[in-house]
């Protein structure tokens, strides 16, 4: 079980057991992003091992640093799961039009050996 | 009693959009920026342009809080700091200015100086590099708030320093921001 509602600075993250899909969705600039990240850190420590695919569903808006370098930890957590087994897939949303999101979003991916795919928003839409 | 009209259309003069002068709590930074991102989407700015005077904001104000909290400034009485963001021909400027330890001065230094030595590409592979790093224990931020900054910045990372006494000096840094 993990959700953890959004506020102004900190992202919805939720796991839907049914889809076997992770959202993390919302801005991203904690007080203490290592503090705010660690329940997620911690579910997926005990989830990964048991799962044979996951989809993470990113959708921030901003991010600040301490953030990105936390959602690079969790997307390395991913790749080590699909080199056990789990078949991991990433949809990377960002808002259509927004160039520096979009940056982003592709410097994530250049490192990575994940099913990583990137989905333009329009304007004021949610996944 | 100070004539705040005037004060005011100082303000306007020298494009001063926010101005804050205090201790800088998560809350305060929030709201602030809460402020700052209303004014930007009203300015009608491309939305890349509104993220990255957004981004210098927060890693601007959170590096203050996070150095004032590591160095317990407040209990020498330097836990206020200002930060300014201004706007002048299509161009913003974040600004932030607090107290530090001088013998934090030349490290700091050498880190702004290496940010404003490199070209595009070579932040980027900095950047990615100091992100990659493990974290230092009992560390609040990455490490990578300046670099972030100089990739967002259109030109060098401007600073002083300035003594206050033996122990502290005084750190401003401004970075500006193309708006188009």
């Amino acid at each position: 079980m993990l959700n953890i509602e959004p506020t102004k600075s900190t992202p919805k993250v939720l796991y839907l057991e049914n889809e076997k899909t992770l959202e993390i969705s919302g801005e991203s600039y904690p007080e203490n992003s290592f503090t705010f990240f660690e329940p997620l850190f911690q579910w997926l420590e005990t989830a990964l091992p048991q799962l044979t695919y996951l989809t993470l569903k990113v959708n921030i808006r901003y991010m600040n640093s301490s953030s990105t370098k936390c959602l690079l930890d969790v997307l390395d957590l991913l790749v080590d799961a699909q080199a056990r087994g789990t078949r991991v897939s990433v949809l990377w949303y960002y808002e259509a039009g927004n160039d520096r999101a979009l940056d982003l979003a592709e410097e994530f991916r250049e490192d990575l050996t994940l099913s990583f795919e990137i989905i333009p928003l329009p304007v004021g839409e949610t996944p | 009693m100070i004539d705040l009209l005037e004060w005011k259309e100082t303000l306007a003069q020298r494009g001063i959009l926010i101005s804050f002068n205090g201790t800088f709590s998560h809350s305060l930074i929030e709201e602030l920026g809460n402020a700052l991102k209303i004014y930007l989407e009203g300015a009608r700015l491309r939305t890349g342009i509104v993220t990255d005077v957004f981004a210098v904001y927060i890693e601007q104000t959170q590096n203050v809080r996070n150095y004032v909290q590591r160095r317990q400034l407040v209990t020498v009485g330097h836990d206020a700091a200002i930060v300014i963001i201004g706007q002048s021909s299509g161009f913003y400027t974040i600004s932030a200015g607090n107290v530090i330890e001088t013998s934090d001065v030349s490290a700091l230094r050498e880190r702004l100086e290496e940010a404003n030595a490199l070209d595009k590409d070579g932040l980027k592979r900095r950047y990615k590099e100091e992100l990659r790093k493990d974290r230092a224990p009992g560390a609040v931020g990455a490490g990578v708030g300046i670099l972030d900054m100089a990739r967002r910045a259109s030109g060098r990372l401007e600073y002083t320093f300035n003594p206050i006494d033996d122990v502290f000096s005084f750190f401003t840094l401004a970075v500006t921001v193309a708006g188009a």
